[in-house]
């Protein structure tokens, strides 16, 4: 049995802020992308505690909470902050897998014994945070990911807890479905909708009946509402239509020129995720979205399925140039679909058989090190800009529903 | 302009033209067609990337004069109507059409603004029969990229070698590739690669009877030109490198397996019903004497068949694309196809007895 142990930053970007400037601690902060943008990234639970909440406009966010402070968020030193807690876990257990800028996933199964168990583990964890960042943390410990995700939604802020493994059972029994990893609102009311609101129902309902209403997904929500981590996409990839992320600028941008960095960035950060998953696209989307909202996508065929982050980046950039942009841009999305597995098809000529093996090199190292580790060099200069969304992870994807 | 012409002459000559006239209207002239008569008619249409220009017989020419007419309309009015078509234009904005006791006016464009048809500088010309380069084309536009984002692969690559007097055309996607050779007089030395884009060839193709025609085919830098009887065809070649096919086409593979064409095709269309759906890999094991096709698709189920084979060498398994090979073993026509392998993941050679046809196929990892 494995021993996952999840570490969540509390309110992480505002308590970064609130850290760095004894003026804001106490007091309700919202943080923004940059001085153009109007959304709510993270709010400090001062904030929370009035309904300010992730996503929420500042004008609604201000009208609940007057006193609200606006900072802009400096996604640098999120970033540093992160690896610096990185290097922290790692004094733990050498299986860091970082799964956000604010969470990450440590497997204890053979180190917590050094420590004193689990709990032991959790608290010197929150307490070192603490000490050197002084940060809130909740820690939630499980028998895999699951599990250790939901001990953690369930006792924070500044929590901890441990189920063990012959406690799922109890825990989940009662639990609204929507507590669960990876179980949105949406996915919650449609399994109401079959009579499905705990996730013990969940666990025994037949999967044949999930199958038909979910598809494939329909098995992966029986093993969530059993407590189990679901088999990894990557085996095969069925259900999934599309692979896509998208970028709000910290500026609106104008020409496709300037965005060109920005695209290959978002082209990567498909390619690789396709890769992963052993997928490929025949058909690239870009979404553009306008400074009025105006919101438009065109798409272009490739020919053959590929998950070749430049063949993906010079085909948006076709797109792109010949989309006529006629508003100044503010959210770019880079989307593959037509989803099929990639075969072993190896290709004809060695220029392309060199490529393969560098894309798989450069993932080798960006799934050990974290992405953007290794990189085109276009991308590093709008790595560290721009606003970065509280699900960002350095490997691009969340494995949930 | 004032003629008269016979309905089934102008219905021939407009039907050739339909498929290179830009059905999306991206620039309206290109949706129209040039009619240019006087001593000489011609009518002539492009997409701006094929062009082709081919004569067309008035009964009468009343008035000589350019005009830039809808092709599609004409041609669906020329469908409808009965007995020879009077056509007479109105300055150059209209065409008056009249068929018995039918007429209809036709808004038309300018010829001036017409793409000017360019003339060939610092060209090549080879002479060969319609035939030959029909047979060139179909026997390696199968292997052609299609809509790639590398997009030479889109194409056939033209290859001319004075030294050799050889003329080679290849097409490949990347991950099987054919070339067919031809031998050819010529009065340069210069060694040209020219590069057909795959629409065009395909266009081509049409115009290229089984009769023995002469072609007269000119190539230049930026453009190639195909003269075949009394119709002119042009293609705008693509620019960029295509990749060096020469490289890829193995010579002394080692491992030689001689098997029936036929069966193998049938072989590897009963596998691939399994198979199909995804990559259509297909799994081949191949022993002295015996070549074992298999496929295995977890949602459906697994497939394997067996043809008896002369081969010696020793056992090895690799995979492959069914497609591939059947695209190629299709393109062959001989009785006996000889199967060249080395390694499982080098390139493999598909043949007949002739030496001048290759098809090279990349294997899959399985």
């Amino acid at each position: 049995m494995r021993t996952m142990l999840l570490v969540d930053m509390d309110a992480f970007f505002a308590s970064v802020e609130q850290r760095r400037n004894p003026a804001l601690r106490g007091r309700p902060i919202g943080v923004i992308g940059s001085d153009h943008r109007t959304v709510i990234t993270t709010a400090s639970y001062e904030a929370r505690r009035y309904g300010v909440k992730t996503g929420m406009n500042i004008y609604e966010a201000k009208r609940l909470c007057p006193g609200l402070v606006l900072v802009i968020g400096d996604n640098d030193r999120y970033i540093h902050t992160s690896e610096a807690l990185k290097d922290l876990y790692l004094r733990y257990t050498p299986e860091v897998e970082i799964y956000s800028v604010d969470e990450a996933f440590l497997d204890i199964t053979g180190s917590c014994h050094l420590f004193g168990g689990p709990l032991e583990v959790g608290r010197r964890i929150k307490e070192e945070v603490k000490g050197l960042f002084g940060i809130n943390a909740t820690v939630g410990i499980g028998p895999n990911r699951v599990v250790a995700k939901l001990a953690a939604e369930l006792s924070k802020p500044d929590g901890l807890r441990w189920i063990k493994a012959e406690e799922v059972e109890g825990v989940l029994a009662d639990l609204p479905t929507e507590m669960l990893w990876g179980v949105g609102r949406r996915v919650s009311e449609r399994l109401r909708a079959i009579g499905i609101t705990r996730c013990g129902e969940l666990g025994r309902a037949p999967a044949g009946l999930l199958r038909a209403r979910f598809g494939i997904v329909g098995e992966r929500l029986k093993a969530l509402g059993q407590g189990r981590e679901p088999e990894a996409r990557d085996r095969c990839g069925e259900g999934v239509r599309s692979i896509g992320h998208s970028t709000t600028f910290p500026r609106d941008l104008c020409s496709p020129a300037e965005m060109e960095g920005w695209i290959l960035r978002l082209s990567e950060m498909v390619g690789s995720r396709a890769r992963r998953h052993g997928l490929g696209g025949r058909t690239v989307s870009v979404v553009v979205r306008y400074r009025s909202f105006e919101t438009f996508s065109r798409r272009k065929g490739m020919g053959q399925a590929t998950n070749d982050t430049h063949r993906i980046f010079h085909t948006a950039m076709d797109i792109l140039n010949s989309a006529g942009l006629k508003e100044p841009v503010r959210l770019l999305g880079v989307v593959i679909s037509g989803i099929e597995p990639v075969s072993g098809q190896v290709p004809i000529f060695e220029e392309q058989r060199r490529r393969a093996a560098l894309l798989e090199a450069v993932d080798g190292v960006n799934r050990r090190h974290g992405p953007f580790t290794l990189t085109w060099a276009p991308c590093l200069k709008r790595l560290r800009k721009g606003v970065i969304a509280p699900a960002w992870r350095p490997s691009g994807v969340r494995r949930s529903l | 302009m004032n003629i008269v012409i016979s309905r089934d002459e102008l219905l021939k000559r407009l039907s050739d033209i339909q498929s290179i006239v830009d059905k999306k209207t991206t620039m309206p002239i290109l949706g129209h067609f040039l009619m240019s008569t006087g001593e000489s008619s011609f009518i002539s249409a492009t997409d701006l990337e094929t062009a082709i220009k081919e004569p067309i017989n008035p009964a009468e020419v009343k008035e000589g004069g350019d005009l830039c007419i809808p092709a599609r309309k004409l041609f669906e009015i020329v469908k409808e109507v009965e007995g020879d078509v009077s056509m007479e234009s109105e300055g150059q904005e209209w065409l008056r059409i009249g068929a018995g006791r039918s007429s209809f006016r036709l808004a038309c464009m300018n010829p001036d603004d017409f793409p000017k048809w360019p003339k060939l500088a610092d060209s090549i010309s080879i002479r060969m029969g319609s035939e030959k380069l029909l047979e060139m084309i179909e026997l390696t536009l199968y292997a052609a990229g299609e809509s790639d984002t590398r997009y030479t692969l889109n194409s056939l690559l033209f290859h001319i070698r004075p030294d050799v007097k050889r003329f080679t055309v290849v097409g490949t996607d990347g991950h099987r590739l054919a070339a067919i050779d031809d031998t050819v007089e010529l009065a340069t030395d210069r060694e040209m690669k020219v590069i057909i884009p795959r629409k065009s060839a395909s266009e081509l193709r049409r115009f290229l009877s089984s009769e023995a025609v002469t072609v007269r085919m000119q190539i230049a830098p930026n453009h190639a030109s195909f003269v075949i009887g009394d119709v002119e065809f042009l293609v705008r070649l693509i620019e960029g490198t295509y990749p060096d096919y020469e490289q890829v086409i193995p010579e002394g593979n080692e491992k030689r397996v001689v098997i029936t064409r036929e069966e193998f095709i049938k072989s590897l269309r009963r596998v691939s019903v399994i198979s199909r759906e995804r990559s259509n890999a297909v799994k081949m094991d191949l022993s002295p004497g015996l070549l074992k096709i298999s496929a295995s698709n977890p949602d459906i189920g697994d497939a394997s068949d067996e043809i008896a084979v002369d081969y010696q060498g020793e056992a090895i398994s690799l995979g492959f694309n069914a497609r591939y090979l059947l695209d190629a073993l299709n393109a062959l026509t001989e009785e006996k196809v000889v199967f060249e392998l080395q390694e499982p993941l080098t390139p493999t050679l598909l043949r007949d007895g002739r030496q001048d046809y290759r098809c090279v196929i990349m294997p899959m990892r399985i």
